[in-house]
């Protein structure tokens, strides 16, 4: 240290000297806090469930029971591949892989004859997901329905068999 | 009366003039006397009959016996009395007699409701219409009878996979007489003879492979164009009804096409009859590998349309292969791409259609279907735009956190200098 | 507030012999004192893994049938799934890279010398159990590459004599690699791993504690000459500039995140065939390719074998190495060490690029 400098705070530390290391001080706490937090919120993020609670190999959730009508076909995914959810007249969910045996088309559901019936070549397959008619060689892949959940807003639930 | 029911007609009548024996008997037959003697002989014609029946048989195991259809006496150990003529003793029966035999049970329904109620009686009528059926009426034993297809003593039903009537046996069964040059000789169609390398190259077609190593026993075989019992070649107008039986969709949108007026060999002239092979996009357009120059020129309407067609659909394949390269790139920075993948899925079937939609040789259908193919991929498209600006912003937010860290480690260096100055060095 | 805090502490648990201990505790200062934080960030970025690993472990499935869909569903799905598993994934390349760094330094300024030779072999061992970390957790995505490599790599367990065929079936979990492989992987990984080096590095730390940072001979003869040699206060001159060098770890990984994230690949198929050009991690690169060029059979018996034994045999030399060079505790560390050390380095260097440059 020499003559010409300030006279000596504390600690034989000087005035300029104190600015500067207080202004480090934030700095650094300033940079600890960002930091931090730039750690703190992805992670705080992660630990939420995603709003797909789990990757849809084996098992989808389709939708409320109540979004089914009495005779219709619904295209849900499943994993990559699409399958069909079927409510027959009588109200009985079932759910068959979407994806036709002949060429890999996607079926859809034919109301007036209640068939399932792939457009690309004219395969059709009954409800219980038999190949019953063109160049369809097997039965439609069948999944297991089941409903989840307090009566009147049930979660219908299609699960690789 | 038309030929076929004469025909009819007049074999059930040698059936009935031949035998007054009726079959009631539903267990296996017992060794007969006939199989007793037979058996033990050496020759080998008057033997495997015997043997092969005996091992087993539909009909052995349903209670009839030699005499069923040989007539003769099973109980008589001697060989006169066992086949004398009044025992209505026939031999072997050939040529138009092995029909009356065997129609004189299969085409009477009344009995065969009781072994095989669902069975067809009509085998005897369809097989007077068949060309077998008419040259054997003509005289020509050459031909295929019951026993050329069914065997005659080892017979298994047709739902047995040892069966020679087996849909994965037919070919072999069917070419046994049509692959023989020898055989074939002198027979013609239409002024040319007979081919011989049907089988060799069914064998080769992509209905054979179906059935062969997809294991899909509903891929036709010989009968199933040809038919059973009736089998003759489809006719000149027929091939498309033919192939349609199955190929429904090509053949409705065939029949619209005013090809389907011109071609004179339907759906053969391009897919061939017996090597079909499986079609690629190759075959259609103006190309080298093209089927549709063979007809047509450069400038014609079917040539513009063809290189239309054509064009189409590849533009619509690129499309969904570069949406494709796009959803994996994307995927791997991290983004779920899940329903663009089942969008995109639903423009391949929008492909597929498209090359379904081809066979009425209309541009326009064609291009309709490609188009919505096209919407389909841009909108993956955008998708997987979208989900690159995602990367980007998440890439940026990274960038960020970078630099708050670079500033931590600068504002450190920074405080450690100025301690390591305050504490003027050295400490002990 | 955490004066009031260490104060409240100390009446219950008289906290005065360790308050004394860090404020008493220094670090020397030399031309190679910036060696000394090496282990300090190998030490980090084992914190970083345990973790992001931890984070990884609530969503992740260890079976064959579902972990590939997992790891995809972290990447994809859950919020900054992608950064986690980034970050694990480079970090713990990173952390093998620091270990060997770490270990030549020790080797080269002779710090495993008496009375250091402990501390030296408890981090031979933790080196062989992050390699082994790396190993399993290759695995564990259960894609392609990982297949193959775990494949190839639990196959040259097998050339082992003797209990080579019972090794391979123990790290398979049979006789193929399987689900069962799977799944005994992420045992290995999360359980078995963990608590060993958890009991090895416990050890390091305590006798690094108890024994202070060593000073290369060079440092250590200016010492006995008489001569003071400079000292910084562990708290807080050392911790800081640990810190500093952590968070240049921390800037790395942000980077290696943001320029080079870690791919997927496709999911793992037994009956697929090998891909072209399929190798282990850098890490076991330079074996791998020593065992590759080595002929089938040498004087009569089998190359593989006689490789592994070799490294298996370097690896034994490396563990017990302060008991090779007794002399180094007396400052007459043999020169061979260096040589040898040196060989090593160029070695791996050299045969890690001749191996990826041959697939």
């Amino acid at each position: 240290m020499s003559a010409h400098d300030g006279p000596l705070g504390p600690g034989g530390t000087r005035p300029e000297e104190i600015k500067r290391r207080t202004f480090l001080d934030l700095l650094l706490g300033v940079g600890f806090v960002s930091t931090a937090l730039s750690f703190a919120y992805p992670l705080w993020r992660y630990l939420i469930p995603p709003a797909v609670a789990e990757a849809t190999t084996n098992s989808v959730v389709a939708g409320k029971a109540t979004e089914f009508k009495n005779g219709s076909g619904t295209i849900v995914k499943f994993g990559s591949r699409p399958a069909i959810v079927v409510r027959t007249s009588e109200g009985e969910f079932r759910a068959f892989s979407a994806v036709c045996t002949h060429l890999d088309c996607t079926v859809q559901y034919k109301g007036d004859t209640s068939q399932l019936w792939c457009a690309c070549h004219n395969g059709l397959y009954d409800l219980a997901g038999n190949n019953v008619s063109g160049p369809p060689p097997r039965p439609l892949q069948a999944f297991t329905v089941n409903l989840r959940g307090e009566p009147g807003q049930e979660d219908v639930v299609v699960t690789r068999a | 009366m038309r030929p076929v029911i004469v025909r009819t007609v007049l074999f059930q009548a040698l059936a009935l003039a031949v035998f007054a024996v009726s079959a009631e008997a539903q267990q296996p037959a017992a060794a007969t006397g006939c199989q007793t003697c037979h058996a033990s002989q050496q020759s080998a014609t008057l033997a495997t009959p015997a043997r092969d029946f005996a091992v087993t048989d539909v009909h052995r195991e349903r209670g009839f016996s030699c005499v069923d259809c040989h007539g003769g006496d099973p109980a008589a150990s001697d060989k006169a009395a066992a086949k004398a003529p009044s025992t209505g003793f026939r031999g072997k029966p050939t040529g138009a007699l092995i029909i009356a035999v065997c129609s004189r049970c299969h085409s009477d329904a009344a009995l065969m409701r009781k072994y095989a109620p669902k069975q067809r009686v009509d085998q005897a009528a369809e097989y007077a219409t068949s060309v077998h059926g008419q040259q054997l009426a003509k005289g020509d034993t050459k031909v295929a009878t019951c026993v050329s297809c069914h065997g005659a003593h080892g017979v298994r039903p047709v739902g047995d996979a040892q069966s020679p009537v087996y849909p994965l046996n037919v070919a072999a069964t069917c070419t046994k007489c049509h692959a023989d040059p020898e055989r074939m000789k002198g027979y013609q169609r239409a002024g040319a003879p007979l081919p011989t390398d049907q089988r060799e190259r069914y064998e080769k077609s992509v209905h054979h492979k179906a059935m062969v190593d997809r294991n899909d026993l509903s891929a036709p075989t010989c009968n199933d164009c040809h038919g059973n019992h009736g089998a003759a070649p489809p006719g000149v107008d027929a091939i498309a009804n033919v192939c349609g039986t199955c190929h429904t969709v090509f053949a409705t949108k065939f029949a619209l096409s005013t090809h389907s007026l011109i071609f004179e060999r339907g759906c053969v002239e391009c897919h061939s009859n017996h090597d079909i092979a499986q079609p690629s996009d190759a075959m259609l357009g103006t190309g080298k590998e093209a089927l549709c120059g063979t007809c047509h020129s450069e400038g014609d309407n079917g040539f513009k349309a063809a290189a239309a067609m054509r064009s189409g659909i590849d533009t619509l394949k690129a499309s969904i292969g570069l949406s494709q390269e796009q959803i994996d790139g994307v995927e791997n920075a991290g983004m779920d791409m899940a329903d663009q993948a089942l969008t995109l899925r639903e423009a391949g079937n929008h492909l597929t259609r498209a090359r379904t939609e081809m066979h009425a040789f209309d541009p326009k259908l064609v291009d309709a279907v490609v188009s919505e193919g096209m919407g389909l991929t841009a909108k993956v498209d955008a998708a997987a735009a979208a989900a690159r600006n995602e990367v980007s912003y998440r890439r940026t937010g990274l960038a960020i956190s970078l630099a708050f860290i670079v500033l931590v480690v600068v504002a450190l260096q920074l405080k450690i200098r100025s301690l390591e100055r305050s504490t003027s060095g050295s400490r002990l | 507030m955490t004066q009031q805090l260490l104060s409240w502490l100390d009446e219950r648990l008289d906290l005065s012999a360790l308050q004394h201990f860090v404020s008493e505790k220094s670090v020397p200062v030399h031309r190679h004192s910036v060696w000394y934080y090496m282990g300090g960030i190998t030490l980090f970025l084992v914190g970083v893994q345990v973790f992001t690993g931890i984070l990884l472990l609530l969503y992740y499935r260890p079976s064959a049938g579902e972990a590939y869909e997992s790891v995809k569903f972290i990447v994809s799905q859950v919020e900054f799934g992608w950064l986690i598993r980034n970050v694990h994934s480079w970090s713990a390349n990173l952390l093998i890279f620091m270990a060997f760094v770490h270990l030549f330094s020790t080797l080269f300024l002779r710090s495993y010398r008496k009375p250091r030779e402990l501390t030296w072999v408890t981090g031979v061992l933790l080196l062989f159990v992050m390699m082994g970390f790396g190993f399993s957790g290759y695995l564990l995505p259960w894609n392609e590459l990982a297949f193959f490599a775990t494949k190839v790599g639990t196959g040259i367990a097998g050339a082992v004599p003797g209990i080579g065929h019972f090794l391979l079936r123990f790290l398979r979990g049979g006789d193929d690699v399987t689900g069962a492989t799977l799944t005994r992987f992420y045992g290995i990984h999360v359980a078995v791993l963990p608590a060993t080096m958890t009991a090895i590095l416990g050890l390091h730390l305590l006798f690094i504690q108890r024994q202070g940072m060593s000073v290369p001979p060079s440092v250590e003869r200016r010492e006995k000459a008489g001569e003071k040699i400079p000292q910084i206060p562990f708290v807080p001159h050392y911790v800081l500039h640990d810190v500093m060098w952590w968070y240049v770890a921390l800037a790395v990984l942000a980077a290696l995140a943001l320029f080079l994230p870690w791919e997927l690949g496709k999911k793992a198929d037994a009956f697929a065939a090998v891909p072209p050009g399929i190798r282990p991690e850098w890490y076991f690169l330079a074996m791998f390719q020593v065992l590759k060029l080595l002929p089938a059979h040498i004087v009569g018996l089998e190359g593989e074998m006689l490789g592994v034994l070799g490294f298996s045999l370097a690896a034994l030399v490396l563990l017990v190495l302060p008991f090779l060079d007794r002399g180094a505790g007396e400052g007459r560390s043999s020169p061979l060490v260096t040589v040898a050390g040196v060989a090593a380095l160029v070695y791996m260097v050299v045969f890690t690029i001749y191996g990826y440059l041959a697939a």
